[in-house]
């Protein structure tokens, strides 16, 4: 059983030449610098069934299933290959895919989503075929005889492979090739795939925070020199429908915000969706156009200046550490999965795992957010005036019309307050007296299609003067 | 209880102590392995096969699909006798969690290591909220204890589906056994399924036909099943894999009466399902064990387990590490350690103390000297234990005399054990410390379980401990302990009733605003032992100046997916493999799909990104097998 080095050592000299043009390099073109072209390719027939199950490829087997006729594919678009890489990465997002609904993978892979391309997925988790077979499909892709259009999607962060050659190692990989010395087999490293693969790539697509911004892997005191897709591929990458990198961020992200932003690309290609519109960071801007806060389900305790200051309490979270105000992110909205949940719709403070400086920007965690103390201060201060005044008019609300004449609720629950006294009661005739301003129903003339009638109950504001039976009152107004 | 390698004996009183009398205890030097040949008789014969003869194939399947993570597997097959000759797992993913948590603020450690793993990310941010409450000192309020418990049972209620369906499933589905098994097919439609009642499929041929990858019933239901427990998961904790209300000392959910009875109404279903989940795990087996006797070899090993506990006692859990093995034996499952189908300990102190990592075979430097003796209750440590271990990366080419996998090799008492949510079913079968429910009993044989009805009328089950262990029993297990997590989540709901009941709704020690005054400044040390998905999961800390000066996960995956270690034992997915005939036809050499050894890796429902870290001691030592000698326990 012969040992088969990951990769030849990288002497100092070439990694020597390699820095003087790195420069202008982005990390990608060094990483191909260093590891030279590749030709050789796995021999089918060499391989036979080993890792295949089935024997059959996964695409083989749908393919019945999935191939829509022309008619129901409202494109021209048949098929499309996504080739899926988990680089330094938990798996995070592949299992927030499986959990997407809108649309579901299982529809994207049979075909089950009216209008779109069967995706012809080559995803570690999903398919049927290990191995060298499992790669056969990214192998025909590198030597650009793949059968249809393909995007690759990556999960995870990009590591600096150049680091782990300089002892002869790898920090991710996937598979083998035989592109070592003489055609020996060695190790692929995920970038190393990505690196071959992006520049023929329709489009390129980062899922997660790690393969958008980094993530944690690439955080303070990281060994591995761990980067972002767009990091990697550089700012002039284009696809080759001249797209650059699009970033669907999230640790982990909402799996309904990728598998949606794929449709709609994918809607656009066949020619019945709109452009997606991307934001200046390459994210779905439909998605994270807004801070979280702004649709969060807390946001009018904060506009109250109310605020929770232990854990469980139901005010905004921001006191005790919520970065929802800066972060863009639409989970409260849009919930975690199948519209349940969300971060603070159940309790957890923001801790901007949807943004670039995340995690190292918003550590120490469970703490304020240090420009959080001019902002609450400034919401309490207003909020101390609104709360209460809502607090009044949410009182008059809360009883029938019936009451108000009557004086008096007829409830036999435990109730906290008194009736309101001539004071309180005062002022919400003048509420209701404004809400009636300009209302045409007051308007005189006969209502020729009834009988008149006297009205069973009368609408206070309408009433010309208070009922003269009062209750006694406590005095609490 | 006593340690049959580590030097270590026990006194009248329990307490752990070195053994006298040995110059330098815990050394160790490579010996001849206890299974089969060392790794350099081995090659050599390999080769010389190889040279000879056709048959004999050494073919390395990177990636292995369908386990989450990176997953490489070596093999050398012999087609002539239908043997596994050899096989080296490899991870081949490593990205530095732990490197990366040192030096932090020790209230980072939660969100940080949850990343860890994206499958089970709820697991690693609970461990790290153990690991981290009991360094500083901060027991939770039993309403938070019970909300985990329901947290972590919806995971399971995730995971375990997750893996039956969309991982092993398709391994036993209509297409594969079709293609690889062709003469089990036409027996599959003549065979008829016990659990036809529960499950609806008359002949396994049905079933079969209904695991079929996507278009099967029975694997899209899964997903859908999978979808259902995580809503139950992130009305809890907000999101999923990485859920945003863990705390020190807590949780930070916010728990209203809404909450709880979403989780209610959401169980019914579960149940249902699960009746139906344990009636096509209970068949599977059946059917393979009769069409072919060999079936029971595949994926064997010896009955070695080891598992944590799982689920606290939410009136016994107290943060402490003096105290861990009263509270550990309170849990739902119990913790333990299972050798050669033998229950040794319960103790989380001695399962602890057992421990050690080795980096032999791994892409990591040795490091110098042990940073503790003992742990804080005088019980001896070894140097390669996880509060002495340092993590230090070294990527280099891969060699199977040297290092070939970013997976440490975890032995406990030096003997290889295996992890997985199976292991609970064994540890609290056979310990019976958990008093028995109207759901839940164990019989010191069995657990018998009781599922509620929801539209399903109510049904007694019970797992009995297996006459054979191997790959389909791994399945079987798991879906057992579906079942068992589904129940422990209800139990755990009753009780949060309850406390609501009582007025009880605290979920934290203490306010968020006060976390900083409890981080120590002095040297602290602490573990946190919870469980994922695919069993054993462990934290251990060392905080030091108020920050986190090591910190060191061990999860189920690196104990299971270990390569050799010191004494050329192989880890369990190597051994299990090496167990495994090869029932396929092989007549054309051309046609070996190695879908035994695939089924046997996928029992273990391996997960590799949160597999790779660490590191070993130096050099290669002889090892002492020590006479038991110890009287206590």
């Amino acid at each position: 059983m012969p040992d088969t080095p990951s990769a030849r050592p990288v002497t100092g000299d070439e990694l020597a030449r390699v820095a003087t043009t790195s420069q202008r390099q982005t990390p990608a073109e060094r990483l191909l610098e260093v590891l030279g072209p590749v030709g050789r390719f796995h021999d089918p027939q060499e391989l036979g069934d080993f890792g295949m199950p089935a024997r059959a490829f996964m695409e083989d087997y749908l393919e019945p299933f999935a191939k829509a006729g022309p008619h129901s594919r409202l494109g021209p678009l048949e098929k499309v290959h996504a080739f899926w890489f988990a680089g330094m990465s938990c798996d995070g997002c592949t299992v927030s895919v499986t959990g997407a609904q809108a649309p579901s993978i299982e529809s994207l892979l049979l075909g089950a989503h009216p209008g779109i391309p069967r995706v012809i997925l080559h995803h570690p988790v999903v398919n049927l075929e290990s191995g060298p077979n499992y790669l056969r499909a990214h192998e025909a892709a590198v030597q650009g005889e793949l059968d249809a259009p393909y995007v690759i999607i990556l999960e995870g962060s990009i590591s600096d492979e150049t680091k782990a050659l300089e002892t002869g190692g790898y920090w991710s990989g996937q598979g083998e090739e035989p592109w070592g010395p003489d055609g020996s087999l060695r190790t692929v490293s995920t970038d190393e795939w990505v690196a071959r693969l992006a520049p023929g790539a329709a489009a390129s697509i980062a899922i997660g925070t790690c393969a958008t911004w980094g993530g944690v892997p690439a955080a303070h005191g990281n060994p591995t020199g761990a980067m972002s897709l767009m990091d990697f591929l550089g700012k002039d990458y284009r696809s080759v429908l001249g797209v650059p990198v699009v970033n669907v961020p999230g640790c982990a992200p909402v799996g309904d915000n990728f598998t949606e932003t794929v449709a709609a690309i994918l809607y656009f290609l066949q020619g019945f969706g709109p452009l997606p519109e991307f934001d200046e960071l390459g994210r779905p801007a439909w998605l994270f156009g807004e801070t979280v806060h702004r649709h969060c389900v807390r946001g009018a305790y904060y506009e109250e200046g109310d605020f929770a200051h232990d854990f469980g309490e139901k005010e905004c979270l921001v006191e005790i550490g919520c970065w929802g105000p800066v972060v863009n992110c639409n989970i409260t909205s849009r919930g975690a999965i199948n519209h349940a949940g969300g971060c603070m719709n159940a309790g957890g403070a923001c801790i901007g795992c949807t943004m670039p400086g995340f995690p190292d920007k918003f550590a120490p965690f469970y703490k304020p957010a240090p420009g959080s103390s001019v902002s609450t201060l400034v919401a309490s201060s207003v909020g101390r005036i609104i709360r209460p005044l809502r607090m009044y008019t949410n009182e008059h609300l809360n009883r029938e019309v019936r009451w108000d004449l009557d004086k008096e609720t007829p409830t036999a629950w435990a109730r906290e307050r008194a009736e309101p006294g001539p004071l309180r009661e005062a002022g919400h005739k003048v509420y209701d007296v404004l809400r009636r301003k300009g209302d045409r129903g007051k308007n005189g003339g006969a209502e020729w299609g009834k009988r008149p009638e006297p009205a069973e109950v009368g609408d206070p504001a309408l009433e010309p003067e208070v009922p003269q039976q009062t209750k006694p009152k406590d005095g609490s107004d | 209880m006593c340690f049959k390698n580590l030097p270590i004996e026990f006194d009248a009183s329990g307490q752990a102590r070195l053994k006298g009398g040995i110059a330098d205890p815990y050394s160790f030097s490579v010996s001849r392995p206890e299974v089969g040949m060392t790794d350099a008789e081995r090659e050599t014969q390999i080769n010389a096969l190889i040279a000879r003869n056709g048959h004999v194939k050494d073919l390395n399947m990177d990636p292995v699909t369908r386990v989450a993570g990176a997953l490489a597997v070596n093999v050398t097959a012999d087609l002539d006798s239908g043997t596994y000759l050899d096989a080296r797992s490899q991870a081949t993913l490593f990205r530095g969690y732990e490197v990366i948590a040192m030096g932090r603020d020790p209230r980072d450690a939660i969100f940080i290591t949850s990343r860890a793993c994206g499958v089970c990310g709820g697991v690693h941010a609970h461990a790290s909220a153990y690991a981290i409450e009991m360094a500083m000192g901060l027991a939770p309020p039993p309403l938070a204890t019970v909300v985990r418990n329901m947290q972590e049972a919806a995971e399971m209620g995730y995971d375990n589906p997750l893996h039956l369906y969309l991982l092993a499933g398709p391994d036993y589905s209509e297409i594969v056994v079709k293609a690889v098994n062709p003469e089990l097919w036409p027996l599959a439609e003549k065979w008829l399924c016990p659990g036809e009642k529960q499950h609806g499929f008359k002949t396994m041929a049905d079933l079969m036909s209904a695991l079929n990858p996507l278009t099967g019933e029975l694997y899209r239901e899964g997903l859908e099943f999978t979808r259902l427990s995580r809503e139950m998961f992130v009305i809890l904790a907000g999101k999923y894999p990485h859920p945003q209300t863990v705390c020190p000392g807590g949780v930070s959910s916010t728990i209203t009466l809404q909450t709880l009875n979403e989780y209610h109404s959401k169980l019914g279903r579960i149940f249902d399902y699960a009746q139906r989940l344990l009636a096509v795990w209970d068949d599977i087996p059946e059917f393979f064990y009769e069409a072919d006797e060999r079936y029971t070899k595949v994926g064997s090993r010896p009955v070695n387990l080891i598992d944590s506990g799982f689920w606290d006692d939410p009136y016994a859990y107290d943060a402490t590490y003096a105290n861990c093995s009263e509270w550990g034996d309170r849990r739902w499952s119990t913790p333990g350690v299972v050798i050669d189908g033998k229950l040794v300990t319960t103790r989380l102190t001695d399962i602890n103390i057992g421990w050690e990592e080795f980096v032999e075979h791994s892409y990591y430097e040795e490091w110098a000297g042990d940073r503790y003796e003992t742990d804080e209750l005088g019980n001896p440590l070894s140097p390669h234990h996880q509060w002495n271990k340092r993590t230090l990366p070294k990527p280099t080419g891969r060699s199977w005399k040297d290092k070939y996998s970013w997976a440490t090799s975890p032995r406990w008492d030096r003997h290889t054990v295996e992890a997985g949510a199976y292991a609970r079913l064994f540890t609290t079968a056979m310990a019976q410390r958990r008093p028995p429910s109207d759901l839940i009993e164990s019989t010191g044989t069995s657990l018998k379980l009781l599922i509620p009805k929801g539209l399903t009328a109510e049904r007694a089950v019970e797992w009995t401990i297996p006459e054979h262990w191997n790959a389909f029993e791994r399945n079987r297990g798991r879906a057992y302990h579906y079942v068992f997590s589904q129940l422990v989540g209800f139990e755990n709901l009753l009780e949060a009733y309850k406390l609501f009941r009582s007025g009880e709704r605290r979920v934290s020690a203490v306010p968020p605003s006060e976390l900083d005054k409890h981080i120590p400044t002095d040297e602290r040390r602490s573990v946190g032992w919870w469980g994922a998905g695919r069993g054993w999961l462990s934290h251990h800390l060392v905080m030091e100046g108020g920050k986190i000066a090591n910190y060191q996960i061990l999860t189920p995956s690196t104990i299971n997916a270990s390569p050799r270690d010191p004494w050329d034992q192989p880890g369990p997915y190597e051994e299990a493999v090496m167990n495994t005939p090869i029932i396929e036809d092989v007549s054309d050499p051309s046609k070996f799909t190695s879908i035994d050894m695939l089924r046997t890796i996928r029992s273990f429902d391996p997960c590799m990104p949160c597999t790779t870290h660490v590191d070993t001691g130096h050099g290669t030592i002889v090892r002492e097998v020590n006479t038991c000698a110890c009287g206590a326990d």
